[in-house]
């Protein structure tokens, strides 16, 4: 389970995030929704442990892991873009936490097989679509066996056609994996067809909707400061 | 009628052609066959070559060295008082008359405090001559090696990080080989810079003929005794190993790879 409490975040002057909270069950796919610079993308850092927060707490399985480095957390982390180790083959950047002793080697030809990639194993990232590259990068955070997934609008180098595919190959894999899962997206139909439930960021707070109808409308609203988590 | 604006443009054909190109030509064109035949045929000028080469590849593996080793820095402890040290300090062999570099290095590993490793501590051994170059083109490689981190990105070191990496791991395993190009054009500048270097050379290194001259204190040396056609046609010998390795880097990196290499 992730639990993020109360966390505040600033860039300098900027204060991004006042005081975010939620909870996340394992298998649970929490769809992060708001405006440019609202601070998504900081909060997943924040929970991949590349950003320390200036306030708050990190918790996954229980175990405060605020003031742990990105390497002792064991989360699975896929940037805005794919981010593909340019000099390893689509297998070797699949299999990479496995030089850090994490994943499991049998698990390979199921994820494989699950985002299709069994053509492409031998090949470098820049032989690969944005559509393929991006189901490496999730193929890579899948096989480290994460206690927390993050993912930062993995599909946003993917056009409309690819992406219909891809976000039904996406939400089955997440759904495979037990652990709770934080995925940043801009787009409602995305959200609606990814996610399981959905918070909005705005001015830096959270608030919490069952779907994504009312996390639209909160968003359009304006959330109101305190309400939801 | 030329405009102000057009001034500056108006006037690079001849400012170039006149200051950078024709000196090039008027080498070339004092090129004799006598001049050939006198400085091939002289056993100094291939010793002088081959301790060019060999210390200046020599030179430019430890540019690259410690440029990676700056480049960890730079990424990860940058504000680190060493850090903010090496990052003032590598513009400074730049600025730094080479004549003072070379009195530098004579007094830091010469006599005074090297004198346990002979007559002379390191002076006037082809291990100062290295040294030298060390020091002179060291700072080409540091920014060609911070100019590829720019271009690399901070992306790929925090998702080596989530998947388990050191900050150390991560660089070597993920920043090092994506930096292989600017690793290259690091290797290349530093090397053709050393092969010009000639002040800190021969302050530090000397200038003993069969023991370490180089070519640039070889041509410095047949002008003095007066044997101006061996001493142009070990320059455009020069310029040819020059021009080379120049033709190799842009080959390597592109037209404008040198100047991404130099940041």
């Amino acid at each position: 389970m992730l639990k993020v409490e109360n966390v505040h975040f600033s860039y300098g002057d900027r204060t991004v995030l006042r005081g975010v909270s939620l909870d996340v069950e394992p298998g649970e796919v929490r769809v992060i929704l708001g405006p440019n610079g609202s601070g998504k993308s900081t909060l997943l850092r924040i929970v991949a442990g590349i950003l320390r927060p200036d306030r708050g707490r990190v918790v996954i399985d229980g175990e405060d892991v605020t003031d742990r480095p990105p390497e002792d957390r064991r989360v699975g982390y896929v940037p805005q873009h794919p981010t593909l180790f340019p000099h390893l083959t689509v297998k070797d950047n699949i299999t990479y936490s496995l030089r850090n002793g994490r994943g499991d080697p049998d698990q390979l030809d199921e994820l494989v097989e699950m985002l299709e990639l069994g053509e492409h194993l031998d090949r470098r990232p820049d032989e690969l679509s944005g559509g393929y590259q991006s189901r490496v990068a999730l193929a890579r955070a899948l096989f480290s066996d994460p206690r927390v997934l993050l993912l930062d609008e993995p599909l946003s180098d993917v056009d409309l056609a690819a992406k219909r595919d891809l976000v039904k190959r996406f939400r089955r894999a997440l759904r495979r994996s037990d652990a709770p899962a934080l995925y940043v997206t801009h787009d409602p139909w995305e959200a609606e067809r990814v996610g399981d439930s959905y918070t909005v960021l705005l001015d830096g707070r959270s608030v919490d909707a069952d779907t994504v109808d009312e996390a639209l409308e909160r968003l359009r609203r304006g959330a109101p400061v305190g309400e939801g988590s | 009628m030329i405009g102000r604006y057009e001034l500056l443009s108006a006037l690079f054909p001849p400012l170039f052609f006149l200051f950078i190109a024709f000196p090039l030509v008027a080498l070339v064109l004092n090129l004799t066959p006598r001049g050939l035949a006198q400085a091939f045929g002289d056993p100094y000028f291939w010793s002088a070559t081959f301790n060019t080469i060999l210390c200046a590849a020599a030179a430019a593996v430890m540019g690259v060295a410690t440029a990676v080793g700056f480049g960890y820095y730079h990424l990860f402890k940058r504000d680190s008082v060493i850090y903010r040290i090496a990052d003032f300090l590598n513009d400074l062999p730049v600025a730094l008359p080479h004549t003072v570099a070379g009195l530098a290095l004579l007094l830091a590993f010469g006599r005074r405090y090297f004198w346990w490793l002979g007559e002379n501590g390191l002076a006037f051994t082809l291990v100062a001559v290295t040294l030298a170059m060390f020091f002179v083109s060291y700072p080409l490689a540091a920014r060609a090696v911070q100019a590829g981190l720019e271009e690399v990105g901070r992306d790929l070191v925090e998702v080596a990080r989530t998947l388990g990496d050191t900050p150390a791991q991560a660089y070597a395993r993920v920043v090092v080989p994506a930096l292989r190009e600017a690793l290259l054009g690091g290797f290349l500048l530093a090397f053709s810079r050393s092969l010009s270097e000639f002040a800190a050379v021969i302050m530090f290194g000397g200038n003993l003929p069969g023991k370490t001259q180089v070519l640039a204190s070889y041509v410095f040396t047949r002008v003095e005794a007066g044997d101006l056609e061996a001493a142009v046609a070990a320059s455009v010998f020069c310029m040819a190993l020059s021009l080379a390795v120049v033709a190799l880097v842009r080959s390597l990196t592109g037209a404008g790879g040198l100047q991404r290499a130099q940041g």
